[in-house]
Order: C-alpha cells, then sequence, then structure tokens
C-alpha cells in the first residue's frame, strides 16, 4: 500500500513539474520579451516549443517575436532571415493545430511584413494573400477580435491608398472592442493581444 | 509514516534535480562570436542564449547522452550528441546558412524576373507595365542587356544568335511555338497571357545543362503554383476583348481565359503601310488545372489559338505585290508534376505536346503543314545538404512534321520528317561556403533523324568579393538541329555548335543593381546551302562559323527618387558568321553593334497614375547594298523609338490603360530590299524596310470582379 501511494505520488509530482515547468518557462518567456530582451524570448518559445512537442503557442510567439521585430529594422538581410525564420515557425504550429484562427491571423501579419519591406517586390504577391488570410480567420472564427481589427487596420491601408474615406471600416473597431470584452481565456497563454492598439487604429476614424 | 514519505519525495526530488552545468562559445567559422544564439539540450526545456561575448552556460537535470542543439538566423542549425557531463567549454563553430540573403549566387548568363528569387532584376509588375511592350511579355525582356532591337520581328535575338536559337520553356518542359503566327516584317507576339507567370528566368548564355538545342538563349517561365483568389477578369481593348476567369475549390483550382483580337477597325482608323485584305483576326483560349497532393503540385495546361489573315506584301520585282494569306491552328499541352518523394529528394516530370496547323497561300500557290511534337521529361534532385545539391535527369523529343505544297506550274510536291532525340543530364550544386559556389553539369543528347551523340559540358562559378558585389564565371558548350526550313531537305547535316564564355560582375545595394558581363561565344557546323532558300535541289554543309564578343551593362535603381524606378541597358557586339547562304563571314543584319534601353516608371499618388516611358536606341543595321560589291557592307540609319504608356487606376479594380510606341515618330528603316536586275542606267532599285505603321496605340479598359476588391489586372497589362 504505502509502496503504491509513494509510486503514485513520484509519478504525480513529475507530471506536475512538466506543467509547471511549461508555465514558469512560458511566464519566463513573457518576461524576458517584456524587458525588450526579444532574441532571448524567442529563443525561450522555440526551446519550449521543441521540448512540449504537441503545442503551437510557443512556436507562435517566437514567430510574433521575429515579425514585431522586423518593423524596427532596416537590413534586408536580416529582414528576410526573420521573416523565413518566423514562416517556419508558423508552419510548426501549423501542423499541431490545423485551421487555426490566431495562426492565419499571425501569417497575415507576416505577409503585411514582407509588403511593408519591399512593396514593389511582395505588394502584388504578398497583398492578395493578407486579405485572404484574414477572411479564412474570420470564417474559422467570425468573433475573433484580433482577426476583425486588423482587418480593419489593413483595409483602411488600402482605402488610404486609393484615396478613398478609411472611415468606413471604423463600425468594425466598435465591433472588435466588444469582442475583446467577451474574450474567454481558458487556455493559459492563449493569445489575447491587441487592445492595446486600438487607439491606435482609431486615429483614423477621426 | 508521513515524515518517511516526505523524506523520500524530498530525496527523489533531490536526486531528479542532480545539476550538471553546460557551457561553451558560439562563434562563426572565421571565430567572431555569435551573441543571441539559442543553446539548448534538444526536447527539454534547459537551455540559454549566448551572451555578447558568444559564450553560454546553463545548468540541466538530464543525465547520460542527450543532443545539443545551437540555432541561429541566417546559420545552419548545429547539433552534437554527447554524455551531457562532457558537455563543458565546447567550441562552437555554426556555417554560414548559404541560402540567406547575403550568399553569392550563380547567376553569370541569366536574369530572373519576379520569382523573389535574389539574382532577380524585373519584379512581376515590371514584365507587364513597362512601355512599348504592350501586354507581350517578350517586349520586356527586350529592354535587357544581350537583346538586339529587331522591331520587325517581335522574337528574342540574343547575343548574335538568331531568334531560332533561344528557346521557351514553360514549368520545366519545351514550347515549341511560343511565338503567334506572322508574316515577313510584321512583329509577332508570344502566345502565353501574362498574368499565367509567376517567375521567369531568362538566360542569354551559359545556361543549365537541363536544357538542350538552343545555341544562344532558353527563356524559362513558371506557371503559378496557386491563385490567390476566385476572380473575373474582363478586358476591353481596342484591339480585342477578353475575359478570364478563376475557380478554386478545395485543394484544385481552375483558372480559364479567352481573347479575342481584330484589327480591323484599328486599321480602319489608322493608316498602315500595309495592303490588309483580311486584317489580322485571332481567336485564344487557355485553361490551367492545379491539383495539391499532400506532397506535391499537379498542373495542367492547355491552350486552342486560331489566326487568320490576308494581305499584299509589298515587293520591288513584283509591282503589283505578292498576295499572302495564313491561317494558323496552335494547340499546346503542358502536364507537370512536382513533389516531394522524402529524404531530400524531388521529383519533377511532365510532358507537353503541340500540333501546330498552317495553311498558307502565296499567290497560286497553298502550302499545307502540319507538326506535331512532344516532350517528355523526368528530373530527379537530391538534397544531401544545403551545401551540396545534385539533380539528373531525362527527356524524349518527339518531333513528326509534314508538308504539301500545291502550284499551278509546278504541281504536288510533299516533304516530311521525324525529329526525335534522346537525352540524359546531370548537374551538381555546390556551396563551398557563403561566398564560393559552383555548378558542374553535362548533357548528353542522340538525335535519330541526323544521327549524332554530342556529350556537352556546363560550368559556372561564383564568388563574393566584397559584402555587395561577387563576380562569376561560365562555360558551356551547346548543340543544335538545323532548322525545319533546312531539315525538311536535307538530313545528314551536323548539329550547330557554340560554345559560350561568360564572365560577369555583380553589385546589390538596397534597391540599386548593377550588372556587367562580358562575353566570347563561338560558333560552329553551322547549316548552310547555295540557294536563295533553302530547296529541295540545293546543296547543304555543314561548314559555316562565326563568332559574337560583347559587353553587356545593366544598371538598376529603385530608391533614389521617390516613387520613380529606372533601369538602363547597354549592349556592345562584336559579331560575325558564315551561315545559310552568306557568300562569306559577315555580320548580319539582326545584328546591331550598339544597343540601348532606358525605362522609366512613375507612381503618381495624386494620379493614381503610372506612367512609364521606354526609350530605344540602336546603331544601323548591316545590308546588302548590289550596287557595291560587298556583302551586308553597308549600315541602315540608326534605330530610335520612344515609348510611352499611362495607367490609370479608376479605382482598385477598374484600369484605364493608354499606351503609344514610338511616340516623336521616328521614321525607321530596318532592312532595304533590291530589285533583281538592274534599271535603265545600270542601277539597282530598292525599298525600304519599315514599321507597318510608325507608332501603335492601345486604349483599354480593366475590370476585375472579385471577393476581396484588392486585386486588378495592372499585371495584365
Amino acid at each position: 500500500m504505502k509502496t503504491i501511494i509513494i509510486i503514485l505520488s513520484l509519478f504525480t509530482i513529475t507530471s506536475v513539474n512538466s506543467q509547471a515547468a511549461y508555465e514558469k518557462g512560458m511566464g519566463k518567456a513573457f518576461e524576458l520579451w517584456g524587458n525588450q530582451k526579444n532574441d532571448e524570448a524567442a529563443n525561450l518559445f522555440e526551446r519550449i516549443g521543441k521540448a512540449e512537442k504537441d503545442n503551437w503557442l510557443p512556436y507562435y510567439y517566437a514567430a510574433q517575436i521575429h515579425i514585431v521585430t522586423t518593423f524596427g529594422i532596416k537590413d534586408a538581410e536580416e529582414i528576410e532571415s526573420r521573416l523565413t525564420k518566423a514562416q517556419n515557425y508558423l508552419n510548426e504550429a501549423k501542423t499541431f493545430s490545423k485551421d487555426n484562427a490566431e495562426i492565419l491571423i499571425m501569417e497575415a501579419m507576416l505577409n503585411t511584413a514582407y509588403v511593408v519591406y519591399d512593396g514593389a517586390k511582395y505588394g502584388m504577391t504578398h497583398s492578395g494573400k493578407v486579405e485572404e488570410l484574414y477572411q479564412k480567420a474570420k470564417i474559422i472564427e467570425p468573433e475573433n477580435p484580433r482577426a476583425i481589427l486588423y482587418h480593419a487596420e489593413w483595409q483602411m491601408g488600402a482605402a488610404k491608398f486609393w484615396g478613398k474615406d478609411p472611415k468606413v471600416f471604423c463600425p468594425e473597431i466598435e465591433k472588435a472592442i466588444l469582442y475583446f470584452e467577451k474574450e474567454p481565456s481558458n487556455v493559459p497563454f492563449y493569445p489575447d493581444w491587441g487592445k492595446n492598439q486600438i487607439t491606435r487604429i482609431q486615429e483614423n476614424c477621426k | 509514516m508521513k515524515s518517511l514519505l516526505t523524506t523520500i519525495l524530498l530525496l527523489s526530488a533531490a536526486f531528479l534535480n542532480a545539476q550538471n552545468t553546460i557551457s561553451g562559445i558560439v562563434t562563426e567559422p572565421s571565430g567572431v562570436p555569435i551573441p543571441g544564439a539559442n543553446i539548448y539540450l534538444d526536447g527539454t526545456y534547459d537551455g540559454a542564449s549566448s551572451s555578447d561575448d558568444g559564450t553560454f552556460s546553463f545548468t540541466t537535470t538530464e543525465t547520460g547522452e542527450q543532443t545539443l542543439v545551437v540555432s541561429f538566423l541566417s546559420f545552419e542549425t548545429f547539433s552534437l550528441s554527447m554524455v551531457v557531463t562532457e558537455m563543458k567549454d565546447l567550441k562552437i563553430k555554426l556555417k554560414e546558412d548559404v541560402n540567406s540573403l547575403g550568399s553569392v549566387i550563380l547567376n553569370a548568363g541569366t536574369f530572373s524576373a519576379g520569382d523573389n528569387s535574389k539574382a532577380s532584376v524585373l519584379t512581376p509588375l515590371d514584365i507587364v507595365t513597362t512601355a512599348g511592350a504592350a501586354g507581350d511579355y517578350i517586349g520586356a525582356f527586350q529592354t535587357l542587356p544581350g537583346t538586339s532591337t529587331v522591331a520587325e520581328d517581335g522574337r528574342l535575338f540574343v547575343r548574335g544568335g538568331d531568334a531560332n536559337e533561344a528557346n521557351v520553356y514553360i514549368d520545366g518542359l519545351r514550347v515549341f511555338q511560343p511565338f503567334a503566327a506572322t508574316a515577313n516584317n510584321i512583329p509577332t507576339r508570344g502566345r502565353f497571357s501574362p498574368f499565367l507567370f509567376k517567375g521567369t528566368n531568362f538566360s542569354t548564355g551559359g545556361y543549365s545543362a537541363e536544357y538542350g538545342d538552343a545555341l544562344s538563349s532558353v527563356l524559362l517561365l513558371n506557371t503559378i503554383d496557386e491563385p490567390e483568389q476566385e476572380k473575373t477578369d474582363l478586358s476591353f481593348i481596342s484591339v480585342g476583348l477578353g475575359v478570364g476567369n478563376t475557380q478554386k475549390w478545395k485543394k484544385n483550382s481552375l483558372s480559364i481565359n479567352a481573347f479575342y483580337l481584330n484589327l480591323k477597325p484599328y486599321q480602319e482608323i489608322i493608316s498602315q503601310r500595309v495592303d490588309w485584305i483580311k486584317p489580322f483576326e485571332s481567336l485564344s483560349g487557355e485553361a490551367v488545372y492545379r491539383h495539391q497532393f499532400d506532397n506535391g503540385l499537379f498542373k495542367l495546361y492547355g491552350g486552342l489559338n486560331y489566326t487568320d489573315f490576308e494581305l499584299t506584301q509589298e515587293d520591288i520585282n513584283v509591282p503589283e505585290g505578292i498576295n499572302f494569306g495564313l491561317k494558323n491552328r496552335n494547340l499546346y499541352i503542358n502536364a507537370s508534376y512536382k513533389g516531394a518523394l522524402g529524404n531530400d529528394w524531388t521529383l519533377a516530370t511532365g510532358a507537353s505536346f503541340a500540333n501546330d496547323h498552317n495553311d498558307i497561300k502565296i499567290e497560286e500557290t497553298n502550302v499545307g503543314n502540319d507538326d506535331n511534337a512532344a516532350h517528355l521529361k523526368i528530373k530527379l534532385r537530391k538534397r544531401f545538404s544545403n551545401r551540396f545539391k545534385l539533380s539528373f535527369g531525362a527527356e524524349q523529343f518527339l518531333g513528326n512534321f509534314k508538308e504539301g505544297v500545291s502550284d499551278i506550274s509546278f504541281g504536288n510536291f510533299q516533304s516530311s520528317f521525324k525529329n526525335n532525340s534522346t537525352a540524359a543530364f546531370s548537374e551538381a550544386n555546390i556551396f563551398f561556403n557563403k561566398k564560393l559556389a559552383m555548378q558542374v553539369g553535362i548533357r548528353a543528347t542522340h538525335n535519330a533523324l541526323l544521327d549524332f551523340t554530342k556529350v556537352s559540358p556546363r560550368a559556372s562559378l561564383a564568388y563574393k568579393i566584397a559584402e555587395k558585389s561577387q563576380l562569376s564565371l561560365a562555360y558551356g558548350d551547346f548543340y543544335q538541329t538545323p532548322q525545319q526550313d533546312i531539315l525538311k531537305y536535307n538530313s545528314s547535316l551536323d548539329p550547330e555548335k557554340s560554345s559560350h564564355y561568360i564572365l560577369n560582375y555583380l553589385y546589390q545595394n538596397n534597391g540599386r543593381t548593377l550588372r556587367a558581363e562580358a562575353y566570347y561565344k563561338s560558333y560552329d557546323r553551322l547549316a548552310k546551302f547555295d540557294t536563295e532558300m533553302p530547296e529541295f535541289g540545293s546543296n547543304y554543309n555543314s561548314t559555316g562559323d562565326g563568332y559574337a564578343a560583347g559587353l553587356d551593362l545593366y544598371w538598376r535603381d529603385n530608391k533614389s527618387i521617390k516613387n520613380f524606378e529606372y533601369w538602363t541597358s547597354y549592349s556592345y557586339l562584336d559579331t560575325k558568321r558564315d551561315y545559310r547562304n552568306y557568300p562569306e563571314r559577315a555580320t548580319p543584319n539582326f545584328a546591331t553593334k550598339h544597343n540601348l534601353s532606358v525605362v522609366g516608371k512613375y507612381w503618381a499618388q495624386d494620379w493614381k497614375s503610372l506612367i512609364s516611358a521606354t526609350y530605344n536606341f540602336a546603331s544601323g543595321r548591316p545590308y546588302t547594298d548590289p550596287n557595291t560589291n560587298n556583302f551586308l557592307g553597308e549600315k541602315t540609319r540608326t534605330f530610335n523609338s520612344l515609348n510611352m504608356s499611362w495607367a490609370y487606376l479608376i479605382s482598385q479594380q477598374k484600369i484605364l490603360f493608354v499606351s503609344v510606341s514610338n511616340v516623336l515618330g521616328f521614321d525607321n528603316v530596318f532592312n532595304y530590299q533590291y530589285a533583281n536586275t538592274p534599271n535603265v542606267n545600270g542601277n539597282f532599285a530598292r525599298r525600304a524596310i519599315r514599321p507597318t505603321a510608325d507608332r501603335f496605340f492601345i486604349v483599354g479598359f480593366f475590370w476585375t470582379i472579385s471577393d476581396n476588391k484588392t486585386d486588378n489586372q495592372l499585371d495584365n497589362l
């Protein structure tokens, strides 16, 4: 009896340890990211992804860090390597979670990054893709606030380029705000970013 | 009891947490430390990032043999398996990823366009928005160095070679009749609509062993893998109407388009130098079906084209002109599959088939011909590592040509031949490091008609001399069977041969590109005959030869002026050849010594307009004046043309397009035709061969209907 209890408790400890390690690791990675240690954070997310084996979230965040980083740099070689790496992470993420709206939204961000970096080279091929990815994401999760908010921002950008009124997309932002409030958060570390960008994007509505 | 349990638990926890420290340094091959590399034990949470001096250190509770992984941007991922306790003071040198943007590229002889490759010189938009190209994808390539301006022909004349020396491939498979049927001195166009393609490689020499039967050049077109969205395209142009539609479902997609061209209304408004009896009319339809498998992609292309026209060709020897009529029907089918076989093997295979039928009427002579041709190909590629790739393959060409001529005075005459050939090729791609790369290949061809077997080596080498610049070299031997007009009368000739020697310098810096290429090309065993045109009774031999040497310069700048891009190409060409019915070595009529193209495009944001201008200059073209004794000894005046186009985007999906060629109305002369007999003064009279009209106008309206409203037909213009 005793032995059984001991063995059982040992098992429990190991499994608790692993869940705890995941949470600790993810927590640590977000902390590094928060402290502007982007590359270290991306590295840690990559390590967690490799160790977890079937969890899309660490790869998703590793990709996000590389994508966001490219918006602040100019060196073509670095931008291309980061975006290639990000695409690889997203491909990994997709193998663990098919038809995932969040991954599609991140892929739309990735393609946007290509257009921002070199519009002449990538504008034509990647713009259509961005649009398609947002539409796909909205079909899977019609109430996903990030899909609605960032799709609206993308469409506003296009409208401005064509000399049209970007304000027609403002009701979409109101919708996004509503869905941000309703967003459930059952899975730890599930994406919930984007809320703090509302004010910036709403600038277009003034 | 409780305390015992606790003790055990604590002990086991302590046991589980027995720690080992792993440490070392990560550097580049040269010893420069790499900060920020990711170092970890595979499958565990244990790891660290390297610090500014490249060193790292972390602890782990893992024991025994483990795999240490080190990864970093633009370097190859490194892994090492050893016992954890021995992982101390490791010295890890990461190898540069030769696929990254800063690596050397094997580009001698080649221009890439639109496939996002590192050596890309034209963007997808360029191919179609270049003024003067008038929607013909070949037109944009004619603004690149190495090509001669032969405006009355429309095909590609590369580095002193005639147009037959350039072959076109779609998805790796041969296109047998890439150009629309036309008459003498009326420029042709490519048969395929430009929006089918996602990327293009135009090689002006030294190309891969995968391609043969071309002495000068190959143009490789790759079709789109997956269309972005479902849409309908409508085009209303001053010379025709077009409609296209794309559907996507599950893992399939289908694009179809049709175009009807009729020059009659246009020619009634704008006067022509040619006397059209039945103006140019053509109907073409194309369809592409694609299916995505788990590990591969299947594409099926089918195109059918029907052309009809009749005209009176001016001729100095026939005052009333020569009546010429042509009806052409062309069918082309291309099926290809490309996929991964696992273990880093890739398979590319496919087949293409063409049936070309002509009914030609020249005065009282009727010519009917049928050309059936097929190409079957299989290619395997093994990626041993990022640094070493090997490919090999085999292909079979089948050709069956039949022609019947009926003439009131000569009666009926039949000719036919079967031109079958088999080839095998292999090529190795080796990256020694980020700075030095090499490609070596070999190709063996056996032709059943002429009964020859030839082996041709190919090699290229590239070396990065500085961060933004590189030098490359290429060499190759190329064989080609003589052309159809000769083969139908004689099948005992040798294959024609050329050898290319190329030295290339490339400088790329953030939107600016300079490319300089010097080359020497020798020709040998060119087919010759002793009559004005190849005929049944002519004497044929393979004793022709020649050379071409020159310098090609290309400069492009996208960055210096906002919203403005321009490129300029200059080619210097020195060439002489003795072929066909030439009495001696001479510079052919199609070869011009100096060629210059300047292309500029300005995006006017306020006007929502893309304004584009192209200026072409070519020095005089050689011609023979029978009043002198010099064969091809005279030169025409220089060629000048300024083309303009304006695309106005009414809305995201509606485009208005206006294009005018030769805005300034330069009076260009391509060649002269002399009378066969001298006039009363003992002089041979002549007639200038000039464009059918000095200017060509196009007005078009393009409308795209799709769900997502961002797509338009800019890529169609």
